[in-house]
């Protein structure tokens, strides 16, 4: 997995707060939330899947099921 | 890995040029505007004040002006004068529909426009002048929302055009 992880998340949440601001400014707040929001989905889909491999390690280690 | 960084960068590189073409687009929209209002002014002088035939009004009334709006002016002025089956209402129409994507003017502009050609021509010049300065007065309006839209909208198509390519390449990686 390594870090690449964490920076692409660290790049995605500084580029989401450039548009929120640029948005922001040109008076469309509604499309602010709405660019917030996309980002934050795209990182959660990237965080469920991390996600989903930490809790299947984790069957494995204490074999679980 | 060579390849991605190059596709990265031509990403990069295509969302910034649509980013500053938007922008562009943007400010345009406002001078056009403004190279009208003062187009329409000089055509008001030339109905009121010198008596020239439509054609040569028009065809005069963009001394000085360069870009789009000379071009759809001489284009009305030369169709004035060539078509004599069409009203100028008509040749406006046809002449905006051929410039759709050069001149940067939206439908209420457009109507106003519109507007413009139905009474150009068929009264006589006192009528004309007021028609021609409630079209000045329309325009200018347009184009006092057209700067405010200007200023608030050309840093943002900036800012998106960059971080969108940014934000693609880094989704994409």
């Amino acid at each position: 997995m390594g870090l690449d992880i964490l920076f692409k998340i660290a790049g995605v949440g500084i580029l989401v707060s450039v548009f929120h601001t640029a948005l922001k400014q040109a008076g469309k707040e509604d499309m602010a939330h709405l660019c917030t929001l996309a980002g934050f989905t795209v990182v959660l889909l990237w965080v469920v899947q991390l996600l989903g491999k930490l809790f299947n390690t984790v069957q494995d280690v204490f074999k679980l099921f | 890995m060579w390849l991605k960084l190059i596709g990265s960068i031509l990403v990069f590189l295509v969302s910034s040029y649509i980013g500053f073409q938007m922008a562009s687009r943007c400010q345009a929209r406002p001078r056009h505007l403004r190279q009208i209002i003062s187009c329409l002014g000089s055509l008001r002088s030339y109905i009121i004040y010198a008596y020239l035939p439509l054609h040569e009004a028009v065809s005069r009334c963009t001394n000085g002006i360069d870009g789009p709006v000379t071009v759809f002016f001489q284009n009305v002025a030369t169709m004035l004068e060539k078509e004599a089956l069409l009203t100028p209402e008509e040749i406006i129409k046809r002449v905006l529909s051929e410039m759709q994507g050069i001149l940067m003017l939206k439908s209420p502009e457009i109507e106003v426009l519109h507007v413009l050609g139905g009474n150009l021509g068929v009264m006589n010049s006192k009528e004309q002048e007021k028609y021609i300065s409630l079209v000045i007065e329309q325009l200018e309006r347009f184009e006092n929302e057209a700067t405010r839209l200007r200023d608030l909208n050309t840093k943002m198509y900036r800012y998106l055009g960059i971080c969108g390519g940014m934000a693609i390449v880094i989704i994409l990686i």
